[in-house]
């Protein structure tokens, strides 16, 4: 390397770029991250305009259209075919879109925020606090996350409230882990060294020092908890634990009665599954690129 | 070794102890308490309260804790509400078919997991590099059941290869002295019943381990893919080393490591997804067995049979933890 190639790169060095703004060029030339943005971007423009798109109302039955041997396959005037009950299976697609986006983001915010706050005082406070809040995460850590859910939907009874509630509770031990291991790496940091030597108060620290500077491993966890909790969502949907009344358009309970369809009418079983499979892996591709996107280790190799 | 074992089998004692409250305050939460989760909704006033009193849930709380721990300890999770069978005779029953499934399931993931991951790395950036990168993303964003469902639908619905449901054709006569049906099969020296029992296997084992296949095979990949860089990897090259010796002996040996920890993570994963391919397959297993217990109320199997499920996977994760200290010595020494 010549010396002027080594002043020129001094000279970069002056003017670094933000972690933001560097993740964000490296997510732009991401292929996957650039799919998974799509895919997630028309999942939330279905859900909100559903009323707009579908030409049916989810519930609205036309009986006529069922025969003998059930349900009537794609056709034009009925895109994805007709359910059991004569119902638009395109029309109740668009507006399950509504459930499952409305299922995830609740029971991953359930258990981000609950997760948060106890990550963080874990990792903080130390000491006692610490032990007492770090062993009760792994006591719920010791039961596998959907069968916790299964529990606590078992207690609470089936429904669509109850099955957000369970799959954030199932949430909150990873989120408070993930928090507690970032503080405790941000703790130790000259500049909360310095925050505290000049009298900085540890609420403000931790707000305002500790946080911001832990966000991105948490944004990750945020998306791939996403994706799971819509798998999650309609795995206990599937087994009749969500909404109670069978008319309701989600995906999960969609595809409950399905099979005994299956020789006839294959379509219900695989359209709402394959909702879910675009669904779920336009998080995880979005997931995975912000991992790469964000990995301090990969920064400058842009 | 030994103190690191100590130590975590120590660690294992509160989470138990947690485990068993957990499970205790759960059924105390329930609408109605455990009484009338024992009887079902109908139940009369007296009825309540000559069970709370033949029980002692009339008595502090602590107390009935001290009592139900002590049940619990002697290998007695109550009565299923049911068929009035104890929980632990089912389970005895049920738990085999899990285990059988889950087993198949993490061959299955492992066999092609392992080279899936290995050959990708081995062609870096290749097409089957982007392949099984690809696949394995489609993999982990599948829902077991929907897989279950699809699977169903073109082996057994279409092509009519494979059999829909079950673990066994009815018309089979097998004895069962284990409740493993392949141990059973084997110990009867039935070919045809081992064969059918296997042909039952092969979708439900697919389904439920497709998304540790996945998993498997993006570590491995990772994995190799580190090592390879390695200066040990390098100096084998430079001396002239076959490259397939090199494969096995450094490559493969140095990368076994996060393999056979994640192998040994999806554990969890099999049990829970279990529920799902179960319910898909009639497989009648502990997933069954819950789901069934959650639609009629039955109180008493879910606390035991979740209880056991969460054991179980507590104990797996204390064996991964050991056999990765002796795998790495760094770690037990630590």
């Amino acid at each position: 390397m010549s010396i002027a190639e080594l002043e020129s790169r001094e000279i970069q060095l002056e003017r670094p770029q933000g972690l933001w703004s560097e993740a964000w060029q490296r997510l732009r030339r991401n292929r996957g991250a650039i799919i998974g943005f799509g895919l997630v971007g028309t999942f939330v423009l279905v859900a909100i305009f559903a009323p707009l798109l579908a030409p049916y109302g989810p519930r609205e039955q036309n009986l006529s259209l069922v025969r003998e041997g059930c349900c009537p396959g794609p056709s034009a005037d009925y895109w994805f075919g007709v359910d059991a009950l004569g119902r638009d299976e395109f029309s109740r697609i668009l507006y399950g879109a509504r459930y499952s986006l409305l299922i995830g983001v609740v029971s991953v915010a359930v258990g981000l925020t609950f997760g948060l706050i106890l990550g963080a005082v874990a990792g903080f406070f130390g000491g006692i606090i610490d032990g007492v809040i770090m062993r009760l995460m792994d006591i719920m850590l010791a039961i596998p996350g959907f069968l916790l859910a299964i529990g606590i939907v078992a207690m609470l009874g089936p429904g669509i409230w109850q099955i957000m509630i369970a799959v954030g509770v199932v949430n909150i031990p990873i989120f408070a882990r993930l928090l507690r291991g970032a503080v405790l790496a941000q703790r130790e940091n000259d500049f909360v060294l310095a925050a505290r030597a000049v009298g900085v108060p540890r609420r403000t620290i931790l707000g305002s020092h500790i946080l911001p500077n832990s966000i991105s491993p948490l944004i990750v966890q945020g998306t791939l908890a996403l994706a799971t909790a819509i798998i999650d969502v309609a795995g206990l949907g599937y087994l009749g634990l969500g909404p109670q009344d069978p008319a309701t358009p989600e995906w999960g309970t969609m595809l409950t009665d399905t099979i005994r369809y299956l020789q006839t009418a294959p379509h219900l079983a695989i359209i709402p599954g394959i909702a879910i499979v675009l669904a779920v892996l336009g998080f995880n591709l979005i997931g995975d690129g912000l991992r790469e996107a964000l990995d301090p280790k990969l920064r400058g190799r842009a | 070794m030994l103190r690191f074992v100590v130590r975590r089998l120590l660690l294992l004692l509160p989470i138990l102890l947690g485990l068993s409250i957990l499970v205790f305050l759960w059924i105390r939460a329930l609408p109605g308490g455990p009484a009338q989760a024992l009887l079902g909704e109908r139940a009369t006033e007296e009825a309540i309260a000559q069970i709370e009193r033949e029980y002692g849930l009339d008595k502090p709380i602590y107390v009935q804790y001290w009592r139900y721990l002590e049940t619990v300890l002697q290998g007695d999770l109550g009565q299923s509400v049911t068929t009035r069978r104890d929980v632990t005779e089912e389970l005895r029953q049920k738990f085999p078919a899990t285990i059988e499934l889950a087993i198949a399931a993490m061959l299955f993931s492992t066999f092609f997991g392992i080279p899936l991951g290995f050959f990708a790395a081995k062609r870096y950036g290749g097409t089957f590099d982007h392949f099984s990168l690809v696949a394995s993303l489609i993999g982990v964003s599948i829902p077991v059941f929907f897989l279950g469902i699809i699977l169903k639908y073109v082996f057994a619905v279409q092509l009519g290869w494979l059999p829909t449901v079950g673990r066994i054709d009815v018309l089979i006569e097998l004895e069962h002295p284990t409740n493993f049906y392949v141990i059973d099969a084997i110990l009867a020296g039935d070919p045809a019943a081992l064969w059918d029992v296997l042909k039952h296997l092969i979708l439900p084992a697919i389904a439920l381990g497709s998304i540790p296949l996945a998993i498997i095979a993006r570590i491995t990949r990772a994995a190799v893919l580190d090592v390879q860089n390695e200066d040990y990897v390098r100096t084998a090259r430079a001396k002239g080393m076959p490259p397939a010796v090199v494969d096995r002996r450094h490559v493969l040996r140095n990368a076994m490591l996060p393999i056979v920890t994640i192998i040994g993570l999806q554990v969890g994963f099999l049990l829970a997804g279990a529920v799902l391919t179960e319910t898909v397959f009639a497989w009648p297993g502990i997933g069954t067995w819950l789901v069934d217990a959650i639609e009629s109320r039955n109180y008493p199997v879910l606390q035991g049979g979740i209880l056991f499920v969460a054991l179980i996977f507590v104990v797996v994760n204390l064996l991964v933890d050991v056999s990765y200290a002796f795998l790495n010595p760094r770690i037990r020494l630590s």
